[in-house]
């Protein structure tokens, strides 16, 4: 056996996991969105029917809306996740009195289960008795109605989702930093360079090929989030108006048996984020290498 | 390099594969059983010792059983028995039977009980589609009641203006401040089950014989109108979900709620000194709420191994047997599935079973046809629409019939 087939037989077992649990979804996801799969066609199997279910989804009424709010939500997520966590790193990369505590504690949203996070924070958003509109009380401003109207469920459910997002920005900028050579900061400072200088012109340029690649994560991990949405606003509530791409989605398939019609809004689904991490990714080597 | 991976690929590499390959359990092994619940506590920790009844006297047997939540069971099912794998038994309500029945993934039970043994079930226990009988269930009821706090109050409701009065009177600012201490009445708002038996005391329901939805009716616009009302005179939080309900009637916080039989001996655990009665009759009228009747039962996968399929039947039979539905009865204070054990003297001498019994029978069967779960969602926007004051009784019943036949017709797609 040669050194290039024993290569080969190592790659193999990956291979077949990758082509088990990827490959083999997506162009069977594909295969289903061209056929009438649903809950009165399944027992006797499926028909091809062509485009016919990507005609009925660019015919849906909701899609556009569902659209830009998937797209507001992922871009308000994305940027308070980066803005709060590389702020947090910053300020945790400073000497500072019981900082391993503090990292310790804001991780803690990280580490807790999505699902009991986002039921807790459904509870805190209830009108009379959660803590969020009691403390707004204690304060003198008057309760906000956060489930019962479709911006309060979508801002209840942003909160819930930043809070439990921005830890992991703030660890890889933590790792980020920790990788900036300290004389680079000694030799702006004989140089008479201010914090602010320090900041825009070695800090940020310098962390910025660790954060890219977490953004263009934390940009499909968000607008893919079908958890946080589905719990904090109850499945889409106040009537189904709370929804994003992929709770319309989830709720079409597993709700309404519409296996066809879901599998095509997937399809269009990971078209979107295609092209969003393409543009990602190009402007990120474009900043990072200057192409 | 090559030589030390041959020799782990041939010695050590490949018989750990099958060694390990060989200890899973096959999937056709006639004497291991399984079953996915979606039981309460109470009702997994019954289902244990009569599983290991069961084993005991039939030595060598195995039975599984799987906990899933109610959404996730149907999902998890429907999705290994179209690959012809999943448990033999799946326990969980009857509005996931309809589909399961449709796809083609549990088995029709009149081809494996006798008419006989059959006729032993209420109707409500046997639920069935196109002439199918597509489980047995080991209780009834899973229905609505109104639930008073005594300490509150001290006699059951005549009607609904008398209900009304009751809440009003125990809504009470006890310290001062300006905010509500106790409520009057406490339910799921969110819910249309808790509609539903409104919508049957004036004279309505949600579908025809032939599944076709009867949302827009004056019925559902008094019906909303009814719930409306509550919130409009202060007598429950308006954002009252399950949680806040629940939680609020174990506080003590409310003086009467509106709960099923899972939930009663909760409140009993929290020492509220509870009563059970009728939901109260529509005041001006001769016709009382009709909470929606089901049950909890097994089905049986249409994809077991001929192997395994008597000793499965088998045990579908022993858990629904006369000693086992009587003794979940007596336990779980729920009704039970089978004629035979609901004449049993100790059972009807339970003031419980009495009251729900009552409860039961001016109740309605859930219908299991898939169109009824597009009769909950399109129900659920327009009843929270009316409770937030964002569309009036009238335009919410239009919207929901709307919305029902746009979806039931995607459905079908």
């Amino acid at each position: 056996m040669s050194r290039r087939t024993v290569a080969w037989w190592f790659l193999l077992p990956s291979a077949l996991v990758l082509g088990a649990v990827v490959a083999w979804p997506f162009v069977y996801n594909f295969w289903i969105s061209l056929t009438d799969l649903g809950l009165y066609t399944i027992r006797d199997g499926a028909h091809f029917i062509g485009i016919q279910q990507y005609l009925r989804v660019f015919a849906e009424p909701d899609l556009y809306r569902y659209l830009l709010r998937t797209l507001v939500w992922t871009l308000l997520n994305v940027f308070f996740h980066v803005l709060i966590g590389v702020s947090i790193a910053l300020i945790l990369n400073r000497p500072l009195r019981g900082r391993s505590l503090y990292r310790a504690l804001l991780i803690l949203p990280w580490a807790l289960p999505q699902y009991i996070a986002a039921l807790s924070w459904r509870g805190m958003f209830n009108y009379e008795f959660g803590s969020i509109n009691l403390l707004l009380a204690k304060l003198h401003f008057s309760p906000i109605p956060w489930l019962s109207t479709e911006v309060g469920a979508f801002a209840a459910a942003l909160i819930t989702n930043i809070w439990l997002g921005f830890p992991f920005m703030m660890v890889v900028a933590l790792g980020g930093l920790q990788s900036i050579p300290r004389e680079m900061y000694e030799a702006a400072e004989i140089d008479g360079a201010g914090a602010w200088w320090q900041l825009r012109k070695i800090t940020l340029p310098l962390l910025r090929p660790v954060m890219m690649p977490a953004i263009v994560l934390g940009t499909i991990w968000t607008f893919n989030n079908l958890n946080v949405m589905w719990l904090v606003t109850n499945q889409g509530e106040p009537g189904d108006s709370s929804h994003i791409l992929v709770t319309y989605v989830y709720k079409a398939a597993f709700n309404y048996y519409r296996y066809g019609y879901a599998a095509a809004f997937s399809v269009l689904i990971f078209l979107i984020l295609l092209g969003l991490t393409w543009i990602n990714y190009r402007q990120a080597s474009r900043s990072t290498y200057g192409a | 390099m090559r030589g030390h991976f041959l020799r782990f690929h041939r010695w050590i590499g490949w018989p750990l594969v099958l060694g390990l390959i060989s200890c899973a359990p096959t999937s056709d092994d006639p004497h291991r059983l399984s079953i996915w619940e979606q039981m309460e506590p109470a009702e997994q920790r019954l289902l244990h010792e009569h599983l290991q009844q069961f084993e005991t006297e039939h030595p060598g047997v195995q039975v599984d059983v799987v906990h899933f939540e109610t959404e996730n069971l149907r999902n998890n099912y429907q999705t290994a028995a179209l690959a012809r794998t999943g448990p033999d038994l799946v326990y969980g309500p009857s509005d996931h039977v309809g589909p399961f029945s449709i796809m083609g993934l549990i088995e029709p039970l009149e081809n494996v009980f006798s008419a006989d043994s059959l006729a032993l079930f209420l109707e409500d226990a046997k639920p069935s589609l196109e002439g199918h009988v597509l489980r047995l269930a080991d209780q009834v009821g899973n229905h609505l009641t109104l639930v008073l706090n005594r300490k509150y109050v001290d006699h059951v409701p005549v009607d609904t203006e008398d209900f009304l009065e009751i809440a009003r009177s125990n809504t009470v600012d006890e310290n001062g401040d300006g905010k509500t201490d106790r409520y009057g009445i406490v339910f799921n708002l969110t819910e249309p089950f808790w509609l539903v038996p409104w919508l049957g005391g004036y004279g309505g329901w949600v579908m025809d014989e032939n599944s076709k939805p009867t949302l827009d009716t004056p019925a559902m616009r008094e019906a909303l109108s009814f719930v409306r009302r509550l919130v409009d005179e202060g007598v429950i939080p308006p954002s009252c979900d399950y949680p806040l309900a629940d939680t609020l009637f174990k506080q003590g916080s409310a003086a009467m709620t509106i709960n099923g039989p899972w939930s009663w001996e909760s409140y009993r655990e929290q020492g509220i000194d509870i009563e059970l009665a009728l939901l109260p009759r529509i005041a001006g009228r001769d016709s009382w709420p009709q909470p929606m009747t089901s049950s909890k039962g097994y089905s049986l996968n249409r994809w077991i191994p001929p192997a395994r399929h008597p000793l499965a039947v088998e045990l579908l039979a022993f858990l629904t047997s006369a000693r086992v539905v009587g003794r979940i009865s007596e336990e779980l204070g729920t009704l039970p599935s089978r004629s035979d054990v609901s004449q049993w003297p100790r059972l009807q001498a339970n003031p419980t079973l009495h009251s729900s019994w009552a409860q039961l029978v001016k109740g309605r069967l859930m219908p299991v046809v898939p169109e009824m779960r597009v009769l909950w969602d399109v129900m659920r926007p327009g009843l929270q629409h009316v409770i937030s004051g964002r569309l009036s009784p009238e335009e919410a019943a239009r919207s929901m019939q709307q919305s029902a036949l746009r979806k039931i017709e995607e459905l079908r797609k």
